[in-house]
């Protein structure tokens, strides 16, 4: 099973929060053991007394780093459906600055604050309070500062492609930089916080071959490795297998009905972006809410990261199916189609019928409800099953979205870091 | 004006049904909470040696929190109303087979029950409040002389505070038009849920209370500000184990309890395993996993284990979480229970 395991289907969104929950709790876990529950542990760094904060991140850093460069090439992980956030520039120094401020008053960074209201200091809990309260009252502005959250991006960077050189020797280089910083880190602290050198320290070790200086070979050689193996991230140009190809066409599992879909847009669910694939005169007619529309004629590999779930329509299901052909063969695996397409989608879920003429009770219910969702889409229920066709009224398109939803629907904020 | 359709076919109501905001869950959490407080406070005013006096805590605070609580739940339920004007008509009668007729006559008597308990130790908890009101200190050594009062006191503090707690989970389970609440087993599992939220309760206001040498200096000053302000008594904190093992104890009862419940609606009807799929795999899963089970029970459990260990100190950190905990089952239960229904048609 290749990694990552949601983007591959191995668990569903719920599982998949469960899922971090754990992981949460077992980062958590080692945090307090690394004793990041004391805010004088990490206050101490800014002294450069004590820098135990800066091994352990600088140490968690180059193992993913490492591991997942190894791994992707390899072929277990599949770097380019990892979540990368876009970067704006001015409002993440903001942001960072608050942060900052925020991290030398109280002590704590968000991830260390649950660690120590874990652990039942009353400083955590009070500064995790202030999060939670923070939390809410960013929700709250949010709308007036919406555009300014959006100003100066830059997209999604990556410090290879900013600085122009191989993602291996990147690598390699912040391997040497973690193994210079963990010496300068024990000289500093023995020269500012007094302590003396551990036993089995980099800088002095009682032995040759300590475990310390093992590792740190270890990693440079892993590093070596990864500078050697090459771009970690898996290009868009299509590796058309056909046989594979021609399986995953056949398997319903790839398409959505037209009434599951109006369900998933009742609860408000936004996990799909909706992709109308007819011209741009349809589009403005009619659209189902909330799609984009890139016609099929304009499709290019980049209009959408390969992460985000895709969701193609069309009038029938013709050119949406050309589309997800087209977008499954360049490795969007997760693309998907509308079943029956728009005119299933006016038959089914704006203008539905009643199933019979004399309807069982479980059909009289089913239909309410169905009548119910067409209000909600502004559609009408029909009279009788035999009323429909030439009847469709004409429609009122909804607003054009303001904003292309890939970004608009991502108000949440990731922290990152520890 | 605003226009609704008040039948079935209504956005509101299909696919899915939600009239009942935060208000009833808060109030079904502080109910359940103040039925605990007083299980906890009759058992300990029942189970206590004359020559004790380690009360303070479980028989004066909890009760008197505990009427504080119920008056705030009492106000969310009223919000709630819709014709707030009418609720004097639930006491012109008792219907025996309506669970609301019960809990507004069990609300009805709670008040005095706990406000007797509260009572009988609180000239010496809080001297300072008796000595500036002497009836109190009449009241308590009346009560104390007489054993009979004491006794049916903490009797009825243990029996209402059952039927309190129970009452909260019938009052969902008596729908059967909304399946995931139509269990019986929700009644006993709100009630140790509101129990190990109670031990908790408590178990908190002791460990804020003992000295600390790690504590912030605010927390201290709030602490001294309170306790010179009502010139009480240092409470004994050496209740607190034994609070942390009782609320251990209910909190093993209700996660069994919350198997039992999963068991009950997985044997059952389509429509059962359908609503139960809401907090098993549905869109409740993972906000009941994580919060309910994952941080309001195991957590709990796992930090008060270690606790009585001595492996590590009395903190604040379970109480919250407990409470936390119990405020979420709430929430989770009515919000999905409304969102589960007979016509299992719809979602497809």
């Amino acid at each position: 099973m290749p990694a990552p395991f949601y983007k591959f289907g191995l668990f569903g969104e719920e599982m998949s929060l469960i899922v971090a929950f754990l992981i949460g709790i077992a980062f958590g876990f080692i945090l307090e053991r690394a004793g990041f529950g004391n805010a004088r542990v990490l206050a101490a760094q800014f002294y450069f007394k004590e820098l135990r904060v800066l091994k352990v991140m600088f140490t968690a850093i180059i193992t993913a780093m490492v591991g997942l460069t190894l791994l992707s090439a390899a072929g277990f992980v599949d770097l380019s459906l990892v979540y990368l956030t876009s970067t704006y520039i001015w409002p993440q120094i903001i942001g960072g600055i608050l942060l900052g401020i925020g991290f030398v008053i109280g002590g704590y960074c968000p991830g260390t604050s649950c660690v120590s209201a874990a652990t039942g200091r009353i400083d955590g809990i009070v500064y995790l309070g202030g999060i939670i309260v923070g939390l809410f009252a960013y929700g709250e502005i949010y709308p007036s500062i919406a555009d300014f959250a959006h100003s100066t991006p830059l997209g999604k960077l990556t410090l290879p492609e900013l600085l122009h050189i191989p993602y291996g020797f990147l690598v390699l280089a912040v391997v040497v930089m973690a193994i210079i910083a963990f010496v300068a880190a024990e000289w500093a602290e023995g020269r500012f916080g007094g302590r003396r050198p551990d036993l089995d320290s980099l800088l002095a070790p009682a032995r040759r071959f300590a475990p310390s200086r093992k590792l740190a070979g270890a990693l440079l050689g892993l590093g070596v490795i990864a500078a050697l193996a090459g771009n970690p991230y898996r290009g868009v140009e299509g590796r058309i297998d056909t046989r594979t190809l021609a399986l995953e066409a056949a398997n319903p599992a790839d398409q959505l009905a037209v009434r599951d879909l109006a369900d998933r847009l009742v609860q408000g669910r936004n996990d799909l972006l909706i992709v109308d694939v007819r011209d741009a005169d349809a589009y403005a007619t009619y659209r189902i809410p909330g799609a984009i529309n890139v016609p099929l004629a304009s499709l290019t590999a980049d209009f959408v990261p390969r992460n985000e779930r895709i969701l193609f329509y069309s009038d029938s299901e013709l050119q949406a199916a050309q589309a997800w052909l087209l977008m499954r063969s360049l490795g969007y695996d997760h693309s998907y189609l509308l079943r029956g397409g728009l005119d299933a989608w006016k038959q089914e879920v704006l203008f539905p019928a009643p199933a019979s003429e004399n309807p069982t009770p479980e059909q009289t219910a089913d239909f309410a409800a169905r009548a119910a969702v067409a209000k909600f889409f502004g559609g009408t229920p029909r009279a009788d099953a035999a009323s429909g066709g030439d009847g469709m009224p004409q429609l009122l398109a909804p607003p054009p979205p303001t904003e292309v939803p890939v970004l608009a629907t991502r108000k949440k904020k990731k922290k990152e870091g520890c | 004006m605003t226009e609704t359709v008040i039948h079935r076919s209504n956005p509101g109501i299909d696919p899915h049904f939600h009239v009942w905001g935060w208000e009833v869950p808060i109030y079904l959490f502080l109910g359940g909470l103040v039925a605990g407080l007083m299980v906890i406070a009759g058992a300990r005013l029942l189970l206590m040696r004359p020559n004790q006096r380690q009360a303070m805590v479980c028989c004066t605070i909890g009760p008197l929190a505990g009427l504080a609580l119920l008056s705030l739940g009492m106000l969310a339920l009223f919000l709630d109303l819709e014709h707030k004007l009418y609720v004097w008509r639930l006491y012109l009668t008792f219907e025996i087979t309506s669970p609301m007729s019960w809990g507004s006559w069990i609300l009805l008597a709670v008040y005095p029950a706990l406000l007797a308990n509260a009572l009988v130790h609180l000239p010496e908890t809080l001297p300072s409040v008796a000595r500036r009101i002497p009836i109190l200190t009449t009241i308590s050594d009346f009560m104390l002389a007489r054993p009979r009062i004491i006794i049916l006191t903490g009797l009825a503090n243990v029996l209402l505070g059952i039927g309190l707690g129970i009452y909260t989970g019938i009052l969902l389970g008596a729908l059967g038009a909304r399946p995931l609440w139509n269990s019986a087993v929700l009644g006993p599992l709100f009630l140790f849920s509101g129990l190990s939220s109670a031990a908790a309760f408590l178990h908190g206001i002791l460990v804020v209370s003992m000295p600390d040498d790690e504590r912030p200096a605010f927390a201290d000053f709030l602490i001294s500000t309170v306790t010179g302000w009502t010139k009480a008594r240092p409470l004994d904190t050496r209740l607190a184990p034994a609070l942390a093992q009782a609320d251990n104890s209910f909190l093993t009862i209700e996660f069994a309890l919350i198997g039992l419940f999963f068991i009950g609606h997985l044997t059952s009807t389509a429509v059962h395993q359908q609503a139960i799929g809401l907090l098993l795999n549905g869109p409740y899963a993972a906000v009941f996993w994580v919060f309910v089970v994952g941080l309001g029970i195991l957590l709990p459990l796992i930090l008060q284990h270690f606790e009585l260990l001595h492996r590590i100190r009395h903190t604040l950190a379970p109480a919250l979480l407990v409470l936390g905990g119990g405020l979420a089952l709430r929430f989770i239960i009515v919000a999905a229970g409304q969102a589960s229904h007979w016509s299992s048609l719809a979602s497809h």
